[in-house]
């Protein structure tokens, strides 16, 4: 797991003298480094003891209901690889449910509508979610917009071009040989490879989570991206080229919402300007989950993927045991205060 | 391939060998097992009947609970599989999210259900997961929204062209047998059902001359665009007779602005749904602010009564379902809400 670098260098938590600190009750930094994956540890505990049991086997625990979990989560997983940096140098993406709609409008159009093939098509509507990302990175650094206000923009630009692509209307994705129907290998998406078990948007799940990892631990763009969180004046004298490196935050999360739709559009047959509605909350919510703070400059892509495997876990066994949807919106809720709470309880420490 | 089941009979296990071995035969290049529609074979029923001595968990999968029609279902199969003592049914929603729903039905699969009622949020999306369920030999019933395909055991649903025939035809004969003008309030655009009703009312108003849509407004189902939508047709037009909206809502939505308007007085109002709840059309026509509206069943107690045939009484079922309308006015709302209403 990697070092989260940010919360030793650009911080300046990290740097105050232990004698400095008021509070008589000291919890370590190393707890709250380590939040997420407690939680997780606890819910997945939690899961294995309110799981319902069937024949002495424990239902949660079953294969093929942790290849569903890590199915489910993988679209809000990939989302929020890309929020997390966004929310690390102190900004936010409302877009990325958007994004993932026209993405998935997109590639259902061009492979069906527009006859094109599954490399090209593919192509396209990562440069599409790239471009319009970068964008809006654009706009907030170069403008000084507020990144909540420019993604909320583009929220409906994305939305309003979805819909215009489509005429409003879903695509639904046929397979086969020839004109008006999609190349099969894009069915590769909603299948499972290893003998049927392991679903493919959880291996692209897995993919993009090692990647955003090894770019946490070892590049220079990660420690820039750290640096311009926790003192965005700093980092700027420092030498950081802040704008360019906020273009390139938000034209990866637009990048992995385009992913994202591709995903959604391949697993569900169907490309759609509705889907992806809200997604960006729970995005949210799994970053925060994962302990990043929304202040920027402290958080780790690990803890993210804690938080939205716990929020997977939790939405499932909370369906295996048939608890009431409008409770479950409580119950999560409740989470997501909890873990905003410790991260409060975290910054009064400093 | 994964056992699920602690039990897997004998036949469904030659399916799944079967199934997995024509998988690899047609996809041997890239040797993945697809859930696409399409691959895969014909469903194999073999019915989960246990007779009358058997326990059921049926699994109800619903789109949107937010809507009241959809809680209306989910109230209405809660109500009927109370009273079959072998059932017991257990609720999932998708808060409209297609891909939620998917996790919901395989999540089903996992505690192990023996019967599926689904209404799907939306066809082609669903259809893979829903086949999965049949091809293991659970029987499933589809409410309201189609899936593609046949892969299912029952669909029940109402037929929104025939309502909107039924709802034209009673404003062209029984309220403007002399014509008049008509003004219509349409649902989403794109939906289904909006299509539907629309097309069936203008059949239903063909015979009458004198009736004419004079104009039209888009609520997108909700009460409050029913509402500013007649306002500014309200503004265009002195002369209106019948209101038409595609749901109560939006009726009700359109009754609050002639109201403000001082022009209630002058025009009927016609909706569909009629749903037995204390905000839904059958209290609306009780009241009077809406002349009629046209029952939009939820079949609710016709999927527990199918359940019933398939999973009790070992009996076939037909492919498809249909389920008439009531037209309701002042004279029949009180007794049929009396009737219907679960809470």
């Amino acid at each position: 797991m990697d070092a989260n670098p940010g919360t030793t260098s650009a911080t300046p938590a990290g740097a105050l003298p232990e004698e400095s600190r008021k509070r008589r009750f000291v919890i370590p930094e190393r707890f709250f480094r380590l939040q997420s994956y407690v939680a997780l540890v606890l819910v997945f505990l939690a899961a294995i003891v309110f799981s319902p049991r069937r024949g002495g086997e424990t239902v949660f625990l079953n294969p093929e209901n942790l290849l569903n979990i890590l199915r489910a989560v993988s679209e809000i997983g990939i989302l929020a690889v890309g929020m997390t940096f966004v929310i690390l140098i102190g900004g936010i993406d409302l877009s990325v449910g958007a994004v993932l709609g026209l993405s998935a409008t997109g590639a259902a159009s061009l492979l069906m509508v527009q006859d094109w093939g599954v490399l090209p098509t593919v192509l396209v509507v990562l440069a599409i979610g790239l471009v319009f990302g970068a964008t809006q990175g654009y706009l907030s650094a170069r403008l000084g917009i507020q990144s909540f206000i420019v993604t909320l923009a583009g929220l409906q630009v994305a939305r309003g071009l979805a819909r215009i692509w489509s005429g409003g209307q879903g695509v639904p994705l046929a397979y086969g040989d020839g004109p008006d129907v999609a190349p099969t290998s894009f069915a590769l998406l909603n299948s499972r490879t290893f003998n049927g078990t392991i679903p493919i948007p959880a291996l692209i799940f897995v993919g993009v989570a090692v990647i955003a990892l090894i770019v946490v631990r070892y590049s220079v763009f990660a420690r820039h991206v750290y640096a311009i969180g926790g003192n965005e004046r700093a980092a700027r004298l420092s030498g950081i080229r802040v704008n360019r490196v906020k273009v390139a935050v938000f034209a990866i999360a637009g990048l992995l919402a385009a992913v994202a739709g591709i995903i959604h559009a391949g697993q569900l047959n169907q490309g759609s300007p509705n889907d992806g509605l809200g997604y960006e909350l729970d995005v949210i919510a799994a970053v925060v989950i994962g302990g990043t703070s929304l202040m920027g400059g402290v958080g780790s892509v690990s803890g993210t993927l804690a938080g939205a495997l716990l929020l997977g876990i939790l939405n499932n066994i909370l369906a295996l045991n048939n608890i009431d949807s409008n409770v479950q919106l409580l119950i999560k809720g409740i989470i997501i205060v909890a873990a905003a709470g410790v991260q409060a309880f975290r910054s009064q420490q400093r | 391939m994964m056992s699920r089941r602690a039990t897997v009979s004998r036949r469904q296990l030659a399916f799944r060998i079967t199934a997995v071995a024509a998988v690899f035969t047609l996809a041997p290049a890239c040797g993945t097992e697809s859930d696409a529609p399409g691959v895969g074979s014909d469903g194999p029923q073999s019915q989960e009947c246990g007779g009358t001595d058997g326990e059921y968990l049926i699994g109800m999968s619903q789109a949107n609970v937010a809507e009241p029609y959809r809680q209306q279902m989910d109230d209405d199969i809660d109500a009927a599989a109370a009273e079959v003592d072998q059932f017991e049914v257990v609720f999932a929603d998708a808060a409209q999210d297609n891909a939620k729903q998917v996790s919901d039905v395989e999540n089903f699969l996992t505690q192990n259900i023996d019967l599926l009622i689904i209404s799907p949020n939306e066809a082609a999306p669903l259809t893979a997961v829903v086949e999965r369920v049949y091809n293991e030999g659970i029987p499933v019933i589809v409410l309201d929204r189609k899936v593609e395909g046949d892969a299912y055991t029952q669909f029940i649903g109402a037929n929104n062209v025939e309502i909107g025939r039924a709802a034209g035809e009673y404003v062209s004969t029984e309220l403007l047998p002399d014509g008049g003008n008509v003004v219509e309030i349409k649902g989403l655009p794109g939906s289904t059902p909006a299509q539907e009703r629309s097309d069936g009312f203008a059949e239903g108003i063909a015979d009458n001359q004198g009736v004419t849509i004079i104009a039209d407004g888009t609520g997108d189902w909700l009460r409050e665009k029913g509402q500013s939508q007649f306002e500014a047709i309200l503004q265009a037009e002195p002369s209106i007779d019948v209101v038409y909206s595609h749901n109560d809502p939006m009726a009700e939505g359109a009754y609050l602005a002639a109201e403000s308007a001082g022009r209630a007085e002058e025009m009927d109002f016609v909706g569909i749904d009629g749903l037995p709840i204390p905000s839904g059309g059958l209290k609306a026509v009780e009241e009077g602010r809406l002349s009629a509206t046209f029952i939009y069943p939820t079949g609710g107690q016709e999927a527990v009564d199918t359940a019933e045939q398939l999973l009790i009484e070992c009996a076939d079922v037909d492919k498809e379902l249909a389920l008439e309308t009531q037209l309701i006015t002042s004279e029949n709302a009180a007794e049929v809400y009396a009737e219907n209403s679960t809470g």
